[in-house]
């Protein structure tokens, strides 16, 4: 079953067309990968997703789970099972890491008529995933991001991936400033997501992530449409040759 | 804040919260007097703008009369980021529980020095006062 269906999706940011019409379905089971140079349209298109406002959609279908996500707001769509890992995850000071994670899920929950859950029950479960992450659990009392390290911040997103337990997770470039060790990590919290009900699209730019995160297509985005489709060996293929390759000839530079 | 003993320390920490056309405005004096040997004070004013009509000042009065005293003041100003909002309306929070969660974070520290009656009112009013100045 698809998860996501993206049908000729064009995108406006401040009347600049960065999306020129994408085509892709993912099903349930299935983890993508969409590769691209600077530029190309991969954030846009992350953005566009997950219901960021300033991004303009001109033209296009978006189904998630067979609804439409175009109409659904930011909140409407997480509540609906979207889910991005930021590329640069945002700082919310005051506010516990633990406080914001609860309250995230029980809106979550509130919206899908599953009852509300107390601190009680929920710290077990965030201390679990934390745990599968290696993150402390002085973590759990610090304020949201603030004063992370980069790789503490990107685990981090995938700890609130793991609690929120989306369908549809999108991975903003969430290998951009990881070191090795942290990479692993990361990694190793994303494939114990894998799941035969939920779909997982990591975009990036290097194909070091998908050595630990191997995924089953992968796409290849340039000038905001994907131009190429293929296993996990394109990815290397890309490597080897860069982006340029896989430009079609008729885009003229 | 007036010193007079030896040795006296203090800390003054100001949260101000502007929003549609407010203008908020701290004014804080802080006296050491001759005896005042040895005092400290740190003074810290932090204001938070929602939207881009509205304005915090402040204006710290400091009064010296001891030249062992030490004194420290510290302003911030910060505005509620459209990044901020939609990190937690893409964890699932509508565009006016990320508001105030975010206001709570900036009130923590004085908040958290409330008896617990005063913090929970305290809160209770600010998301009234704040309803509907988040288009």
């Amino acid at each position: 079953m698809a998860i996501l269906e993206i049908k000729d999706l064009h995108a406006n940011v401040q009347n600049h067309e960065i999306l020129k019409g994408v085509n892709l379905t993912i099903n349930a089971g299935e983890v993508h990968s969409i590769m691209g140079p600077n530029g190309s349209g991969k954030s846009t298109l992350a953005q566009v997703l997950a219901r960021r406002e300033a991004y303009e959609v001109t033209r296009g279908q978006v189904l998630l789970n067979g609804k439409d996500l175009l109409a659904m707001k930011a909140e409407e769509a997480a509540c609906e099972g979207l889910f991005m890992a930021f590329q640069y995850p945002v700082e919310i000071p005051g506010i516990s890491n633990a406080y914001f994670l609860r309250a995230a899920l029980n809106a979550i929950r509130k919206y899908r008529g599953e009852e509300e859950l107390d601190a009680m029950d929920f710290l077990p479960l965030l201390k679990e995933k934390m745990r599968l992450l290696e993150m402390d659990e002085r973590f759990l009392n610090r304020p949201v991001n603030e004063g992370f390290s980069g790789g503490e911040k990107k685990r981090n997103e995938i700890v609130q991936m793991a609690v929120l337990e989306p369908k549809m997770a999108i991975l903003d470039e969430t290998d951009s400033g990881l070191d090795i060790d942290a990479l692993k990590i990361v990694a190793k919290g994303v494939n114990a997501m894998r799941s035969p009900d939920r779909a997982i699209l990591v975009v990036t730019h290097y194909q070091r992530l998908l050595d630990y995160i191997v995924p089953d297509l992968v796409h290849v985005l340039v000038d905001g449409r994907i131009v190429k489709s293929g296993g996990k060996e394109l990815a290397l293929e890309l490597e080897d040759k860069g982006y340029g390759w896989a430009e079609p000839a008729s885009a003229g530079r | 804040m007036i010193h007079i003993g030896k040795n006296t320390k203090s800390t003054v920490v100001s949260k101000g919260i502007s929003a549609g056309h407010g203008q908020n405005t701290y004014r804080g004096q802080v006296k050491i007097q001759k005896g005042a040997k040895g005092a400290r004070n740190y003074t810290q004013c932090d204001s938070l703008l929602i939207g881009d009509k509205c304005g915090a000042h402040t204006f710290p009065y400091i009064e010296v009369q001891n030249a062992s005293a030490r004194m420290e003041h510290e302003a911030s100003t910060s505005k509620i980021g459209e990044d901020q909002i939609f990190y937690l309306r893409q964890r699932g929070l509508s565009a006016e529980e990320a508001v105030s969660m975010i206001i709570n974070g900036f009130c923590k520290q004085v908040f958290r020095e409330l008896p617990m009656e005063f913090a929970v009112e305290a809160q209770k009013l600010l998301s009234i006062s704040l309803e509907g100045s988040v288009g």
